[in-house]
């Protein structure tokens, strides 16, 4: 095989690798995302029932104290206690429920991951398209040309990408946000 | 008689927390799963104050506040944004769209019903 034939058939390997291996990869990444999406719902499900069981048992629980100390049979050092008691559980409800929407922002970073992925596989279906017009003798004037082309659509596909995927979601921690009034 | 608030948000888990801490202070609480439910729900009955997500399917934040503000009966009505989404060219836009604050999530809830105290009492 001359060179030449040698350099068209191992650029047309190359490009039908990275796009073949890529798409196989992607898969995975779409497929563990699918079950993290999955895992997270069922959490957030399952805690949400759970918080609002445990406020309402905690609220019952509370109105029967506050019959007790009204019926005076408690003493003052116990009254005090129990405020300080009743103080940390509300700060703890409150905390409670800034971290419980975790996963409006997981699943918004999660959605657009999945939207890049798809973005991704277009680029590697360019990959996959333009190795299969590369000939296997072809000139190297035609292989230089297909692939400057080849990287100008990818150069555009990226960029668009880019421009449709506007991060909206920059929190790193569940502190809760500023507000501001108009 | 109590105030009642729209709260506007695709994700459940989200509006599940701000009907809790909103009735938790005595406010009712209609919820509206995205922008075009929440105009819808607006339409049904006036409400004295509307909480909605910027990033929403069928109808975005902004497009719901400026399709309110169109209708006489909103022409008033408090609107907050409460989004992920921080930037203060998205504030801008929320402002200029007819907006009167901007909360950026997570919520802390006695922050929450602290500026809704503040703005309908």
């Amino acid at each position: 095989m001359s060179k030449k034939k040698l350099l068209g058939s191992q650029v047309k390997q190359l490009l039908s690798g990275v796009s073949d291996h890529g798409n196989a990869h992607l898969l995975e990444v779409e497929t563990d995302l699918a079950q993290t999406t999955i895992l997270l719902g069922e959490a957030i499900e399952k805690l949400g029932v759970s918080f609002m069981a445990l406020h309402a048992a905690i609220s019952s629980e509370q109105e029967e104290i506050n019959l007790i100390v009204s019926s005076g049979g408690v003493s003052d050092e116990s009254v005090l206690r129990l405020k300080v008691i009743q103080e940390d559980i509300s700060r703890h409800i409150s905390s409670a429920v800034t971290s419980l929407q975790f996963q409006d922002l997981t699943s918004q970073l999660i959605s657009r991951t999945l939207q890049r992925c798809e973005g991704l596989r277009e680029v590697l279906g360019t990959l996959g398209v333009l190795g299969n017009d590369i000939e296997h003798d072809g000139e190297s004037d035609e292989l230089t040309a297909l692939l400057r082309e080849t990287t100008v659509r990818l150069e555009k596909q990226s960029a668009d990408l880019k421009n449709l995927l506007r991060k909206a979601v920059h929190q790193k921690h569940l502190d809760s946000g500023d507000i501001e009034l108009f | 008689m109590a105030k009642t608030i729209l709260a506007v948000d695709d994700s459940g888990s989200l509006r599940q927390m701000v009907a809790f801490s909103l009735k938790a202070a005595g406010y009712q609480v209609i919820e509206a799963v995205d922008g075009q439910d929440g105009l819808e729900k607006a339409r049904n009955q006036v409400v004295d104050l509307v909480l909605t997500d910027q990033n929403m399917p069928r109808m975005d934040g902004l497009t719901l506040i400026k399709s309110l503000r169109g209708l006489p009966s909103y022409a008033r009505v408090p609107i907050l944004m409460l989004t992920t989404e921080s930037s203060d060219d998205m504030k801008a836009k929320g402002r200029a769209a007819g907006a009167n604050g901007w909360l950026v999530k997570p919520f802390d809830p006695q922050k929450l019903t602290e500026v809704v105290k503040k703005v309908i009492g």
